[in-house]
């Protein structure tokens, strides 16, 4: 019996979680990737979508990249370079892009793969939202076609770029207040569930062990990434960025709640902060399925056995 | 063995009374001084209630000065449906007939700092505008004063007024930046611990069945408390809120907290009142103006307050 695939457009900074997320997303047998768009975050828009190109290539990816916004909605951009080093992907040498740029925007894309789609799109977004939130602000027909927003952003706990923000809200509030406010559901893995979702040295080794190429790579990423979080006195790589890919195919794993989730966008201290109503003051519905923690054995497992899927491939370097 | 000064600003309702009851009688500490807030019920009432209670506990001789009847800058707001209109859950208590202190309660916290000088501990289980208006007014404040310790706010979890703000915090938003900001090393009792130290139902019954004049006064007071928590979700325990700075000066062995940056949020929409610490991102604010409550030994509260009230005089 086959599977039945759901469409998705993977929305991202790569970024070296997004790039995980990415070979976590593309060794799975239950999605058909349509398209893949980029934003700026992580490093600046040529850097992350020159990434996207290289990713797609070594995971044989038989689709368009298409470039998204240079800036955000309305904020100056922030980027990371502390993580993920100068060219937003630092670490293992990456094949060559296979395919040109495409001619559409970001928002072009996505509007295109979710008119020409029979069934509703995931858009599994782990960058800032500001593609999402243009897409939802100029396409509004389109809403409806859009299954769910996976998102990688915010944290109900706490934030990382700030104490109350995590940095892919940080980067653009606004887009990310549109996704709550749109009607369309959205999935949220924020800090509570991602900065369990921990992978050890050991657990990336038994990766490197597979030794195939896209696993090799990915181990290289990790020793990579791990560079600036053990400064900041992480024990293991917090992956972030693949949570919102395997909580919904594995959602068992993970611990979701329906909550009213908003964005702050004012704040001396708080703007891009993501405000959960835990206690149900507002009155307000659930809008957001909060994943707020996670089997980590289970997780690390998944992992491997995804980098497992890439045995015999081969990689033009 | 010295007893440490201790000056307490109060909006009292029914948990800043218990509060003041176990403060009476820790013999670790000698309160030297009490100032009403509005905050829980209107600034008459909860200065008529900390004089009562005051009174009640057989400390008369302690004078009491009222504060601000309302904060800085935004609306009051009352939890009267927690405290009863009354703020003390419609309990029957004599009048003190003890003479009015006179002043503002800032004017007389800033002389008693004095008295005390490098000693005194002040203990805020209201909205802060009492000590927000001491810290404006002398700017010399902090070289008397040797701590704040606080209940309010809540370092990592949801707020019990809005989505992220504490209810005392939220009464008064800016005082308590005011106050945050001021230098002097501040103890946050926030919700992290202050629900950990709760008494269940059982332990509320075994104080409110005993036979004296404190006990029979509690069991009045918290009629209602136990089924709002309830319908709260927290389940049937009363929360010493207040309690929990007192009880951390008298016996710091029952709590452990760290040392954080925390700033009140004053300009947020969603987020007004937060306060906003930075334990647990890689981000930091660049000062460690807190020590944040996190956790305390709830087995040993228990003992100790239950042991408290069930022995005042009949």
């Amino acid at each position: 019996m086959s599977i039945k695939k759901r469409p998705v457009i993977l929305d991202g900074d790569p970024g070296h979680d997004d790039a995980i997320a990415w070979v976590l997303a593309a060794s799975m047998p239950e999605f058909d990737i349509k398209a893949i768009t980029t934003v700026a975050g992580n490093q600046t828009l040529a850097k992350v979508t020159y990434n996207a190109r290289r990713i797609a290539a070594l995971l044989h990816l038989d689709v368009e990249v298409a470039k998204g916004r240079a800036v955000p909605l309305m904020s100056d951009l922030i980027i990371a370079p502390n993580f993920h080093g100068e060219s937003g992907l630092d670490g293992p040498k990456l094949p060559e892009p296979e395919h040109p740029e495409s001619s559409l925007s970001a928002i072009e894309m996505m509007a295109k793969v979710l008119q020409e789609s029979e069934e509703k799109v995931t858009i599994i977004a782990t960058g800032p939202q500001t593609n999402v939130g243009a897409l939802l602000l100029t396409h509004p027909e389109l809403k409806e076609k859009i299954e769910v927003i996976s998102t990688m952003g915010g944290g109900i706990r706490n934030g990382n770029w700030t104490p109350a923000a995590e940095f892919n809200i940080l980067v653009d509030p606004e887009a990310s207040y549109l996704e709550y406010h749109s009607g369309v559901p959205v999935q949220m893995c924020g800090l509570d569930v991602t900065e369990q979702a921990i992978v050890y040295p050991e657990d990336w080794e038994r990766i490197r062990a597979l030794n195939n190429p896209v696993a090799k790579t990915v181990a290289e990423w990790f020793d990579f990434f791990f560079i600036h979080l053990s400064e900041l006195g992480w024990k293991g790589a917090t992956l972030h960025d693949p949570c919102a890919v395997l909580s919904l195919i594995h959602p068992e794993i993970f611990d979701i709640r329906d909550y009213y989730v908003t964005t702050e966008l004012s704040g001396l201290y708080t703007r891009g902060e993501t405000v959960a109503d835990v206690y149900g003051i507002t009155g307000n519905k659930p809008n957001c399925k909060a994943v707020v923690g996670l089997d980590r054995q289970k997780f690390v497992d998944y992992l491997v056995e995804a980098c497992a899927k890439f045995e015999g491939w081969e990689v033009n370097l | 063995m010295k007893k440490i000064p201790v000056w307490i600003d109060t909006d009292c309702g029914v948990d800043d009374a218990m509060a003041l009851l176990l403060a009476f009688r820790l013999p670790e500490l000698e309160i030297v001084g009490l100032s009403a807030v509005a905050g829980n019920v209107t600034l008459e009432n909860t200065f008529r209630n900390t004089r009562d209670i005051a009174a009640l506990a057989g400390r008369k001789d302690i004078p009491v000065y009222k504060g601000a009847d309302r904060p800085w800058i935004v609306e009051p707001r009352r939890a009267e449906y927690v405290h009863g209109a009354d703020g003390l859950g419609g309990a029957e208590i004599a009048h003190s007939d003890a003479p009015e202190a006179e002043g503002h309660a800032w004017d007389a916290l800033y002389q008693c700092a004095k008295k005390y000088p490098g000693e005194l501990q002040v203990v805020a289980v209201g909205p802060l505008t009492d000590v927000a208006n001491a810290v404006i007014k002398y700017p010399d404040l902090p070289q008397y004063v040797k701590g704040i310790h606080i209940m309010g706010g809540v370092a990592a979890g949801p707020g019990n007024t809005n989505m992220t703000a504490e209810f005392n915090i939220m009464g008064d938003p800016h005082a308590a930046a005011c106050v945050f900001k001021s230098g002097i090393p501040v103890t946050m009792a926030g919700l992290d611990v202050t629900l950990k130290a709760h008494l269940n139902k059982e332990e509320v019954e075994a104080i409110a069945s005993t036979d004296n004049k404190v006990c029979k006064l509690i069991s009045q007071a918290t009629r209602n408390t136990l089924a709002l928590y309830k319908q709260l979700g927290l389940g049937e325990i009363m929360c010493m809120h207040d309690s929990c700075p007192i009880l951390n000066l008298a016996h710091p062995e029952f709590f452990s907290g760290k040392e954080a940056g925390v700033h009140v949020e004053t300009t947020g929409v969603e987020t007004l009142g937060k306060t906003v610490c930075d334990l647990y991102s890689d981000g930091k604010h660049g000062v460690k103006n807190t020590t944040v409550l996190l956790d305390c030994d709830r087995e040993a509260i228990v003992k100790l307050v239950s042991e408290i009230y069930t022995t005042y005089e009949a």
